[in-house]
């Protein structure tokens, strides 16, 4: 034990993340939902963690509550310049849904989708309300993940072919009014699933569009990647392998490979992307978050870990990634190296990962976890994550603002 | 061709398995687990693996391939079978909806395999990490129907 501690301290020393204060300046936390209670369970738990978005002025939290006894879709906005969130809205049907993906448009316009009855559902969402819902046609699909860019609205989503699940694009058109215009689609990976393909997300860099999720291929989970191809409308490169396998000296006798789970996709700077996963490469300690940069012409390169040697101990779930066109590139998970779960936060800095910081108002006594982050046109920093007393206890959604200093 | 023959069957004999639940077992999924639980008043036993996890599969062929071991887990508990990074969906006795994925943070199941023995309320009595034998499993079964006999 002695020497664990005296390893802890000396552990600075060998740090080659950045340290220093954060560059945003936190106001204190708000709740965002208007409904909790004994019985109510809150999730944020959308494919790529896209579950909050900013429009303009308006900040949109999209989740699933079952605060009426079934599983349903809600958003809740606020002005940036407002106290509170105005009262949710219900996005969903009647039937149980799961797993919003949310999008910023243009003029506080957003866009969400959700898996509702077995398939994928989305529907924009105005400053006057929502629109028509639009289904996926596949007859079983799940785990969207959104994308506004080039005047259109992208969606990926796992959708079942047979025996296995496998990524697929589209598009839609979108009008002045709320109504979605399918425009085409595709499967990413052209090459017919050889296992199951899941929690798919995208992001567009350098008119690119990256698509990236968990592929059980190889008989155990990897995170793959594939780029649309130019001058096509549906066309994507083959599928590359982004989570590497760690060099060991022996190849362990069972098992094939280690374990990832849930990427999320940024895009930031004028030429980059970021993935990030949690990553069970070391698995005596749980998972880990791992990264990887993408740059156009050269795709994805190694791997590497964001959080700081002191998280090396503890276990990190659920990665969150924004980035803007300024550069600057925030990664979020929460983390159990101080006890009960907390948000987390770091944040590239010169080329490297900041010291992890506990995200203010996302700490300390109950579990803090879940975090879905976004940064807006000025670079300040939108943070929502879901808050529990105690471990399998009711939940309460909570959001908080960084002001970019 | 016979040569040939031969060598595909040692291929297809060698591949390893992907680590899902032992064979020879009734695993259930968690829900349906705690609901059969709590009607036959049984505790729980719940084995958290992973796609692919080594130790899950070291541990089926070494300790869960003993008669002894199926014998004493399949008459003392209901079992259940949890793929930590799943998203198949089932309904905790709370009535909240949530992943195998959520299930495995919510239980610690950090690393794969981890074995967990509940009660019917699924209050967790004892636990298991990683790859066990024949002799753990064994004397696990009685330290955690010992512990739950005791309310520890």
């Amino acid at each position: 034990m002695a020497i664990r501690f005296a390893l802890l301290a000396l552990l600075p020393l060998a740090l080659p993340h950045a340290a220093g204060a954060s560059p945003w300046q936190f106001e204190a936390p708000i709740s965002l939902s208007d409904r909790h209670g004994e019985k109510l369970f809150h999730h944020m738990e959308s494919s790529g963690r896209r579950n909050i978005a900013v429009s303009g002025d308006t900040v949109a939290v999209a989740w699933e509550d079952d605060r009426d006894g079934t599983p349903r879709i809600y958003l809740a906005r606020k002005r940036l310049q407002d106290k509170a969130f105005a009262p949710a809205l219900r996005l969903s049907g009647e039937d149980e849904a799961y797993e919003p993906s949310l999008v910023a448009l243009d003029g506080g316009r957003f866009a969400a989708a959700w898996e509702e009855d077995g398939r994928v559902r989305l529907r924009l969402v105005t400053p006057e309300g929502g629109g028509p819902v639009a289904t996926l046609e596949a007859a079983e699909s799940a785990q969207p993940s959104l994308l506004y860019a080039a005047g259109e609205l992208r969606l990926v989503a796992a959708e079942r072919e047979q025996r296995f699940a496998r990524t697929r694009f589209h598009r839609f058109g979108v009008d002045e009014g709320q109504r979605l215009r399918r425009l085409g689609g595709c499967a990413v990976d052209a090459a017919p699933p050889q296992d199951e393909q899941l929690y798919p997300t995208l992001a567009q860099q350098q008119g690119v569009t990256v698509v990236a999720w968990e592929d059980r291929r190889p008989g155990h989970t990897i995170i793959m990647a594939s780029e649309s191809v130019s001058g096509s409308e549906c066309a994507f490169t083959a599928p590359q392998r982004i989570s590497l396998r760690p060099e060991r000296g022996e190849k362990m006798p069972y098992g094939r490979g280690h374990g990832v789970a849930r990427v999320a996709l940024a895009a930031y700077g004028k030429e980059a992307l970021l993935a990030a996963w949690a990553d069970k490469r070391d698995f005596r300690e749980g998972y880990d978050i791992y990264a990887a940069h993408w740059r156009p012409q050269r795709g994805f390169d190694g791997n590497e870990r964001v959080q700081d040697a002191f998280g090396g101990v503890a276990r990190q779930w659920h990665t969150a990634v924004a980035g803007d066109s300024e550069g600057r590139l925030v990664v979020a998970w929460d983390d159990e190296r101080d006890g009960d779960g907390n948000v987390m936060f770091s944040w590239l800095e010169e080329g490297e990962w900041s010291e992890d910081l506990p995200l203010p108002g996302a700490d300390g006594a109950g579990e803090q976890t879940h975090p879905a982050i976004t940064l807006d046109a000025q670079g300040n920093l939108h943070a929502a994550w879901v808050e529990r007393d105690v471990v399998g206890g009711p939940t309460r959604l909570r959001y908080a603002f960084g002001r970019r200093h | 061709m016979l040569r040939i023959c031969a060598l595909f069957l040692f291929s297809l004999a060698a591949l390893p398995a992907l680590a899902d639940a032992p064979q020879g077992y009734p695993f259930l999924p968690f829900d349906e687990a705690m609901r059969q639980a709590q009607a036959q008043r049984k505790p729980v036993f719940v084995y958290f693996g992973r796609y692919g996890c080594g130790y899950c599969e070291k541990t089926n062929k070494e300790a869960f391939s003993e008669a002894s071991v199926r014998e004493r887990y399949t008459q003392n508990y209901v079992l259940a079978y949890v793929d930590s990074e799943s998203g198949k969906r089932l309904r905790l006795p709370s009535g909240e909806r949530i992943t195998e994925r959520e299930l495995g943070t919510r239980y610690d199941a950090f690393v794969t395999p981890v074995f967990s023995y509940l009660d019917s309320s699924g209050a967790l009595h004892h636990r298991l990490v990683g790859v066990q034998s024949k002799e753990t499993l064994l004397a696990a079964d009685a330290a955690a129907r010992a512990k739950m006999a005791a309310g520890e």
